[in-house]
């Protein structure tokens, strides 16, 4: 039988109920919120008196977090959908139809289209705050009419954070990576699903919080959160640290899910050697997650601990602030290929489709992203040569510089499949291509920062600024509207409209280029980060970046408005609009909520990217009759 | 198709892939005590406080000790399927769990916090002690699940096992937390 055939059977409720929106579903969201509020207020409330502090202080705070994240999951449904079953009680409900978005579910699909829903809230709101240092910076000194300085530096660090922990970390392991990866792998669900829904549930009380800091106080450490600036600039700072504590959480049940889905739940037949490339992407950053994130989170722990406990880690007579440093980036390094080693992964399952060519040296991209993911584990302190014994500098140097060679692995793949090809460009074919120019100069002025005498011109300046834009937000972002669209189809069963997708594409790539070019000027120019008044001469350049960053800004109401035009009025999708050989694609558009059910299983013959002419099918279905 | 088997056909991992994925979340748990093991070294020297309560340290150290015995018991009869037996040294692990929350309790008021040792022990105690609170809420759902519904019980051995391994895990971390402060 025909691979459609088996799947478009209906076998029993498998396709998902068809039932309607209704308000009423939004209701474990709505009893969410207002549980996660009026906790945070008891418990912020009681221990204030107790402890004869204001409410705003840093342990009530603490204390107000921890009961409203509290508050907020036995809203969500995590207690009818979890607790209660697995402590002898009532059997957990399943929805199978529009309520488990609203709800926490098991199902990894539901899961990962509330992390998209996610990433796009957080990316507008930490973009609005980019948007308000640009203006900030549109003059030398803006703090008469803009922001002050305090609040300058407030917007910065929660710009900072929740575009790295809210939206980068997780917009491709989130979105595309719990979506694909059961489905990738042949199997109808991750190892623990309900253990991957709470981590979407962690998401939304952490950003909130962060968010929600300077009424409390604020921070003015930026996303570092060093100490003794963090116990000396605002109690804003207990969100910091709990929301990047609960997000790293988040990650890491993610992490888990990753690694145990994919070395236990493969399909019949799929060898390692048949492992799709982007299942190693998200192998290999979650191996970073999970050995590398203890030394960050108890850096988190102790650094809150010597706000609300007294102790002295990091300040005060037995106070080590530089171990800070060294825990932070321990992780925080690292974490910037956690970002990156699932985008380049999306490239090579893109490409080969585009092009109908074979994966270029499959097993070297294999290599290339343990290795990205081994040797840089080991650079964190190039983030603080300037604070470092000169015995240290060369070494970390060194081994900086040696992250390029795994890394030019990849991209040698990336080119070798599309070498003397014809690539089929739509508009997610060339976003990836504008993401793998984009990254490429964020990582050669990474090699810069990398080397000391260099650095040392160049650390904390917009230079640094400039960098990381290329390879955070020119690397993935970029690649994220690439997946969106690419696997859009799929998901909800529709095309993207190309023109505007194809529109914004060059929007982007325009603006981007244009604001963070320009930006390495002022950076060499001694233009120094994180300041709210600058020195007149710099004025023009700053200009310049500000009035191409609002274009830049700007241009996202493009996709937002066609993803939802697309979603609701797009041109139906076939089965496989894009001729892939990989799994997902030979499932009905949308996916049924069953997945593979019993009876058509998969067996894995080949690896998803061998698009050699004439080789076979990678995979060959299950003929027996469903047997339910 | 009733709900309940949706709800299995959806969760499809196999008590293997269940038991052996736990490793994960164990070797992430123990990393970040082990970052705290040598962090005391970087606190708090070598020295031990005179003040340290070395009586429950000692105390609750043999108490862990002893439970391998109800730990591997219970693993065994997990194995032949006989759960009552299993539930029953569960419940003794669940008795041993409260009394070492008390315990890590009782030794906080022995040296200060606002010093080198006193802050990394308190910190990795109480870190510990969140562990032990998860193992608390672990035994209790597997006590009362195989109390109300043990067909469910049975179907999920995975989870009595998973239990069974943290358990060992706190075995293992509480003793070496026991060397590192109190003996190192
Ligand atoms: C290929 C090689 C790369 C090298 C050699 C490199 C090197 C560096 C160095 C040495 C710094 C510190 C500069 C300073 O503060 O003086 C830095 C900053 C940074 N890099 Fe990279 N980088 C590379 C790739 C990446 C990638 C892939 C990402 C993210 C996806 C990234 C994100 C960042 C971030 C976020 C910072 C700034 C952190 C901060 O100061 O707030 N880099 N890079
Ligand atoms: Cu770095």
């Amino acid at each position: 039988m025909a691979t459609t055939d088996i799947q478009g059977q209906v076998l029993g409720e498998t396709e998902g109920g068809a039932d309607k929106f209704a308000w009423s579903m939004t209701l474990p969201l709505v009893r969410a919120t207002l549980w996660g509020f009026t906790a945070y207020f008891l418990g912020a409330w009681i221990t204030a008196i107790a402890a004869h502090t204001l409410i705003v202080n840093a342990l009530p705070a603490t204390v107000g977090y921890v009961f409203g994240l509290l508050g907020w999951l036995a809203g969500s449904g995590l207690w009818e959908g979890w607790i209660r079953r697995a402590f002898g009680g009532a059997e957990a409900p399943v929805y199978t139809g529009v309520e488990r978005y609203f709800r926490f579910s098991s199902d990894s699909k539901a899961t990962a289209v509330r992390y998209v829903i996610f990433n796009v809230i957080a990316f507008l709101f930490a973009g609005l705050a980019a948007m308000a240092i640009r203006i900030q910076l549109l003059t030398p000194n803006s703090t008469g009419w803009w922001l002050s300085e305090v609040q300058y530096n407030e917007t910065f660090g929660i710009h900072g954070l929740m575009m790295l922990l809210a939206v980068v970390s997780s917009v491709i392991v989130g979105g595309a990576g719990f979506y694909l990866l059961p489905l990738m792998l042949g199997v109808r669900n991750v190892v623990y699903p309900r253990l991957l829904g709470l981590s979407w549930w962690l998401l939304p009380p952490a950003t909130v919080a962060a968010f929600m800091s300077p009424l409390i106080g604020g921070f003015q450490t930026g996303w570092w959160g060093y100490p003794p600036l963090a116990q000396n600039s605002g109690n804003g700072i207990v969100f910091y640290v709990l929301a990047a504590a609960t997000l790293l959480t988040s990650s890491v049940l993610g992490a888990v899910n990753i690694v145990g889905t994919m070395i236990y739940m493969r399909a019949k037949g799929m060898s390692l050697g048949r492992v799709p490339i982007f299942v190693w992407g998200l192998v290999a950053a979650a191996t970073i997650l999970i050995v590398e994130a203890p030394a960050t989170f108890t850096g988190a722990v102790m650094d809150l601990s010597d706000m609300i406990l007294g102790s002295h880690f990091y300040t005060g007579p037995t106070g080590h602030p530089m171990a800070y440093l060294d825990q932070f980036w321990w992780l925080f390094h690292p974490e910037v290929y956690v970002f990156v080693l699932p985008a380049f992964a999306l490239w090579l399952e893109i490409l080969p489709a585009a092009t109908q060519r074979p994966l270029f040296a499959r097993n070297w991209a294999i290599a290339g992203m343990l290795g990205v993911a081994m040797v840089g584990s080991l650079v964190g302190a190039h983030h603080y040569f300037t604070a470092m014994s000169a015995t240290r500098m060369p070494i970390f140097m060194t081994l900086t510089e040696t992250v390029s060679i795994p890394t030019g692995f990849i991209y040698l793949c990336a080119i070798g499949t599309i070498w003397g090809g014809r690539v089929k460009i739509n508009a997610a074919v060339l976003l990836t291509l504008m993401a793998m120019m984009n990254f490429l100069i964020g990582g050669l002025t990474g090699l810069f920062n990398a080397d000391v005498p260099a650095d040392f011109q160049l650390h904390n300046t917009y230079w640094v600024v400039a960098h990381f834009h290329y390879t955070m937000l020119g690397g993935v972002i970029f690649t994220w509207l690439a997946a969106l669209y690419w696997w859009f189809p799929k998901v909800t069963g529709r095309m993207v409209n190309e023109f505007w997708a194809k529109f914004h594409a060059w929007w982007f790539f325009i603006f981007f280029n244009l604001t963070f070019l320009v930006m390495f000027i002022p950076g060499i120019e001694g233009m120094n980060r994180r300041v709210a008044i600058y020195l007149p001469y710099l004025r023009p350049l700053n200009e310049f970046v500000s009035i191409s960053s609002f274009f830049l800004g700007a241009g996202f109401l493009i996709p937002a408005v066609n993803l939802f035009v697309s979603w609701r009025s797009g041109k139906k999708a076939t089965q496989n609009p894009w001729g892939s050989k990989s799994l997902e694609w030979h499932l009905s558009s949308p996916t049924p909520y069953v997945p593979f059910p019993e009876g058509s299983e998969v067996t894995v013959v080949g690896p998803n990217d061998n698009y050699a002419a004439g080789a076979p099918e990678p995979f060959v279905w299950n003929q027996a009759t469903p047997s339910k | 198709m009733a709900a309940e088997n949706i709800g299995t056909l959806m969760d499809p991992a196999s008590e293997r892939a269940k038991r052996g994925a736990f490793f994960f979340p164990m070797l992430f748990t123990s990393i970040i005590c082990a970052a705290w093991f040598l962090a005391r070294f970087l606190w708090a020297g070598t020295s031990v406080p005179k003040a340290a309560d070395f009586g429950v340290g000692v105390a609750l150290t043999v108490l862990m000790l002893f439970s391998i015995g109800p730990m591997s018991g219970a693993r065994t009869k997990l194995i032949r399927g006989e759960d009552a037996a299993a539930l029953g040294r569960l419940a003794a692990l669940l008795g041993i769990a409260v009394l070492v929350v008390v315990g890590i309790i009782a030794t906080w008021w022995a040296v200060p916090i606002g010093t080198g040792y006193g802050g990394i022990y308190d910190i990795t105690s109480g870190w510990i002690l969140l562990y032990f609170v998860g193992g608390v809420l672990g035994l209790l759902a597997s006590l009362m699940k195989g109390k109300q519904v043990l067909e469910r019980f049975q179907s999920e051995r995975w989870v009595a096992h998973n239990v069974l391994s943290f358990w060992g895990e706190l075995v293992l971390l509480w003793t070496v937390f026991f060397i590192v402060f109190y003996i190192a």
